[in-house]
């Protein structure tokens, strides 16, 4: 009962590990920005998919090559690292055609949430032509693992070793991140834009440079979270990203928009919230996440960690 | 190229496009509107099937009374959760109101895929015909889009359509004004799910088979790149949109499946390359003086 109830919260603290990389994502560029980049899911997909090809993995018979692979094939470790690299490579580019030219403009922020929704249709649909519709399975599954057994046991619950390095990754880039965010020079600068960027531009930091350097972030976080469900779960399709991607909006929330803490906090609680769903009424286990999402917009719009903000005329 | 089947499809997607339209003339971008046409269609498919039949015949015929009857029905079930839900989210503005309908979406999706009557993946299959082809819906969508258009018209020129331009323009002058925004904006959001309930409920039986993914994220894009792309600023920018996105992917067909590249693209660089989108009002005067705000107040501003 104990080892059932414990592999159950270490099966949802992995899974909220992995929303809590895409919700940080999300606050990186909100509390830079103050809009949300709806291109997120699309970015995570893309980790996804950038993984399996970096460790050897073979496009289907219904993309664009058929057969085709890179020669060779990196070590998990390596692949996820590059992986994300590509992903944040990617946002900054969703940055440069989303989200630049409307900010020259002044355009109202609104307008950013339709056109990075768009940049992400683009890209999903994009990696759709590439690689096709079906899923895929990672070349290697246990070998990735390096040696280590498929399954451990911990307290005398059964767990997948890839779900324990799931959550022991993803909380090593969330802790990296904050400690980042909160001691670095670069962080400091970062948090001085989102605090008010036309004076942080006055004490001489780079407002453009500290926005891009967000985005790449943010875009490598959703990378990062793509690679580990693929090679946890697999790659059911390019469109996988876009329902973590919704998931992560509703953590947002939940934990409070623009707090890093909150994102955090929020994703375990989602993670733990799932996996406490009972399997007969797993069906419903996806709308839990927006159910969650309406009640704190409604009690508590703030969230749960996030400040109250007073609107000013 | 265009035959009849496309031809209902094109005004459909007009449908839908006047029912993103609605809210976002008082300043609310929702993406509901998939959620309200998932409620509608599933009431539809559902009460000409396994419920009731409502007069359906064994070979699969469906008497037109009872068609416009579900027409009714589905746009009241829709604009009553539109009510319930909009009471709490219309409180919410910018971001949160687009996340929360989208919470929607996926909410409704979920509850048809999973309740037990609702057919599942699968859905719900042979849904009775009231006409011989497709030709004979053309009707029915024709009026229902008369109908909407006329709304949206008469609209602009009652204390409810000004009051809706005021809340887009500066929703805290509007409120001190006197106006009732969230009344205003409630108003809006429903009459916007009724009409998006309706057209579920047409859409049910044209398209014969009705699921949980007729009401997906998928769609909320869908229906917001035909705003997009013909504009909010007058009813027929939406409408415009709505046919010309749905009629591209068919006449691209050739080009392959670039249905949603088209549609994401269309997302991106709109808002960039045209702000305004395809119709505006002033592209609407210079086609024959004729005045999409309708009232004479308009009218001498265009005249000074």
């Amino acid at each position: 009962m104990i080892e059932a109830l414990l592999q159950l919260l270490l099966n949802g603290a992995a899974s909220g590990g992995v929303y809590a990389l895409v919700a940080l994502g999300y606050t990186l560029v909100f509390s830079v920005l103050g809009v949300i980049n709806f291109a997120q899911g699309a970015l995570f997909s893309i980790g996804g998919y950038l993984t399996y090809l970096l460790m050897g993995g073979r496009i289907g018979v219904n993309g664009a090559l058929p057969g085709w692979g890179l020669p060779g094939g990196l070590p998990f470790a390596l692949a996820l690292l590059l992986a994300a690299a590509g992903s944040g490579l990617i946002s900054l580019l969703v940055e440069r055609v989303a989200f630049a030219p409307l900010r020259r403009r002044g355009a109202e922020p609104l307008l950013a949430l339709i056109t990075s929704l768009g940049a992400g249709v683009v890209l999903v649909n994009l990696l759709q032509l590439l690689m096709g519709a079906e899923g895929y399975a990672f070349p290697h599954g246990a070998d990735a693992l390096a040696g280590l057994p498929d399954v451990l046991v911990i307290g005398g619950a059964r767990i997948r070793t890839i779900q324990v390095l799931l959550l022991l990754i993803s909380a090593a880039a969330v802790l990296a991140l904050s400690l980042w965010l909160e001691r670095s020079k670069g962080g400091r600068a970062l948090r001085a834009v989102a605090e008010d960027a036309t004076t942080a531009q006055l004490l001489g930091i780079n407002s453009a440079a500290m926005v891009r350097l967000a985005f790449f972030l943010s875009g490598a976080l959703a990378g990062l979270g793509g690679g580990l469900i693929g090679v946890s779960v697999s790659l059911p399709g390019p469109y996988f990203g876009i329902g973590y991607g919704l998931k992560g909006l509703a953590v947002l929330v939940l934990g409070g928009l623009g707090s890093v803490p909150g994102a955090i906090a929020g994703g375990l609680l989602m993670g733990l919230a799932e996996a406490l769903v009972p399997s007969d009424a797993s069906g419903w286990r996806d709308a839990l996440a927006f159910a969650i999402l309406f009640v704190v917009l409604l009690l508590r719009p703030s969230g749960l960690l996030g400040r109250r903000t007073v609107e000013k005329v | 190229m265009i035959d009849n089947g496309l031809l209902v499809q094109m005004l459909l997607g007009a449908l839908l496009g006047l029912s993103v339209y609605l809210p976002l003339a008082a300043g609310q971008l929702s993406l509901a509107t998939p959620a309200f046409y998932a409620v509608g269609g599933t009431l539809a498919a559902l009460l000409s099937t396994r419920w009731s039949g409502l007069g359906a015949t064994a070979d699969g015929g469906f008497p037109v009374p009872s068609l416009l009857l579900e027409l009714v029905l589905g746009g009241l079930l829709a604009g009553l959760l539109a009510l319930l839900v909009g009471r709490l989210v219309l409180r919410l503005q910018g971001i949160y109101l687009a996340i929360a309908t989208i919470a929607l979406v996926e909410i409704v999706r979920v509850a048809i895929l999973n309740l037990p009557f609702t057919g599942g993946a699968v859905g719900i299959f042979a849904i009775p015909q009231p006409f011989h082809d497709a030709s004979g819906y053309l009707l029915p969508a024709l009026a229902l889009l008369a109908l909407a258009g006329w709304i949206c018209q008469r609209l602009e020129g009652m204390p409810l359509g000004r009051a809706m331009a005021a809340i887009r323009g500066d929703e805290l002058a509007a409120r001190c004004l006197g106006i009732d925004t969230t009344r205003v904006k409630l108003t809006a959001f429903v009459l916007s799910a009724v009409l998006a309930g309706s057209t579920g409920a047409l859409a049910a039986h044209f398209l014969n088979t009705w699921n949980a993914r007729q009401g997906s994220f998928d769609a909320s894009i869908t229906t917001l790149a035909f705003v997009v792309l013909g504009g909010s600023r007058t009813w027929l920018g939406p409408v415009m949109g709505g046919l010309l996105l749905t009629a591209l992917p068919e006449l691209l067909r050739p080009v392959g499946n670039v249905r949603l590249v088209l549609f994401g693209l269309v997302i991106l660089l709109g808002p960039v390359l045209a702000p305004q989108g395809l119709i505006t009002p002033a592209l609407l005067e210079r086609l024959g003086g004729w005045n999409p705000r309708g009232s004479a107040e308009g009218r001498q501003e265009a005249q000074p």
